[in-house]
């Protein structure tokens, strides 16, 4: 069964550096036979959690927009890579706005117990944070991983690794970088082959 | 001496339990004359996220016309600037994010452009104040936020030592805020506390 693979690019500006990390793990999933997708946040149209609650009581979002359409994707995916820059400590508002979103996920597991997911399914599931980062701190994404923790805890994915590089501005671009770009592409081969032997009967 | 308090109400939802945390606070500075107020709820201020364009790095302006416009002036004018966000996700609100990182047009001008953010002589009278609920009772709830609100104060200069604090945890039902044992308390003894530690700095 073939790997599906969904990429959700979180920067509002197409084609820079994040997307480009995001790119080359996608191609890395792709040269290992995974299905890929990548879907652009930007051009989807969705509003931010308005924080209403309505999905407390019936586990359904009142605002039917992109966001919904992307969390049903996310949830028939086995692999997602979530990427974002970093913009202010932290991830962007885009990504932000649409992480929020999952809250009739989580309304789903944790109050009306209508959705669940088995530590099997957990393990089969894997999620990656791709980030880029101007600063050079390397404390730099610590403020990101906590809303990327929700995302992956929301969807039933495994946080199973970060993709992340630094000190951007003093590279001039990933492109640059000596071993970000490589290391993605070598990462997306990986997280395949591993998905498949977890998917072996 | 005229102090203006800029103050954000950054949640989503009108008159929740962060709005309620910041109202104690403002509420505590009404009575003084020399205090004036405005409160700017961002559900009303048109406030869209950051393109990332780096083009402020050059204009010294954003290029987006929307909200921010006047925003931006008014935080330059503030002497108290007061931010306050739910926890959504671990994090500041999308919405609350998404005026931190439109902030980005003051780091242009303080790091690459070298402009001044105020005129030297309102330096170091600049004070901040953070305020957040969260619904989940962990500890660490608010540790992801705190570093954007820490750049979006440094940006607009107000010092790290200047950032005053009140994040209150387990805070979950619509005005729950309302049975805590200390919060009201507290949110007017910080309001009125920032007041008389500007009304020092400024005639100083």
């Amino acid at each position: 069964m073939t790997v599906k693979v969904l990429g959700i690019s979180g920067s509002p500006h197409r084609h820079g550096n994040t997307e480009t990390l995001l790119d080359s793990f996608l191609d890395g999933a792709k040269a290992a036979g995974a299905s890929v997708e990548k879907v652009v946040l930007k051009d989807l149209s969705y509003s931010p959690c308005r924080g209403c609650n309505a999905c407390h009581k019936d586990g359904e979002c009142v605002v039917k927009d992109d966001a919904i359409v992307l969390f049903e994707k996310i949830l028939s995916s086995d692999c997602i890579a979530v990427a974002s820059p970093i913009y202010t400590m932290g991830i962007t508002a885009e990504l932000k706005g649409f992480i929020d979103r999952g809250q009739y996920l989580w309304a789903r597991k944790f109050i009306l117990k209508t959705l669940f997911f088995s530590v099997e399914h957990i393990k089969r599931h894997k999620g990656l944070f791709i980030s880029t980062a101007g600063q050079s701190w390397d404390h730099v994404f610590d403020g990101a991983f906590p809303a990327i923790s929700a995302i992956f805890n929301g969807t039933g994915f495994e946080y199973y690794d970060n993709i992340i590089a630094n000190n951007m501005d003093e590279f001039k671009g990933i492109k640059n970088h000596p071993t970000a770009l490589r290391e993605a592409f070598e990462k997306g081969q990986k997280v395949i082959s591993v998905i498949e032997r977890l998917n072996r009967p | 001496m005229p102090i203006k308090v800029l103050a954000f109400a950054g949640s989503p939802r009108r008159h929740g339990n962060s709005e309620i945390l910041l109202d104690w606070v403002l509420d505590s500075l009404m009575g003084d004359p020399d205090v004036t107020i405005e409160k700017i709820p961002l559900t009303e201020a048109d406030v869209n996220p950051c393109r990332g364009c780096n083009a402020c790095e050059k204009l010294n302006k954003c290029i987006q016309r929307d909200g921010m416009d006047s925003i931006h002036d008014k935080i330059v004018e503030a002497d108290c600037i007061i931010l306050s966000s739910p926890i959504f996700c671990m994090g500041l609100a999308a919405q609350v994010k998404a005026l931190v990182d439109r902030a980005q047009v003051f780091r242009s001008r303080k790091y690459v452009l070298k402009l001044p953010i105020v005129p030297q002589e309102r330096m170091g009278k600049r004070l901040g104040i953070f305020l957040a609920t969260a619904g989940q009772n962990w500890p660490h709830v608010f540790d992801a936020a705190v570093p954007s609100v820490k750049c979006f104060f440094h940006v607009i200069e107000v010092k790290d030592a200047d950032i005053s604090y009140l994040m209150i945890n387990a805070i979950d039902e619509r005005g729950a805020i309302e049975h805590h044992p200390s919060a009201k308390t507290d949110a007017e003894k910080l309001g009125r506390s920032v007041i008389t530690d500007l009304k020092k700095r400024l005639a100083a």
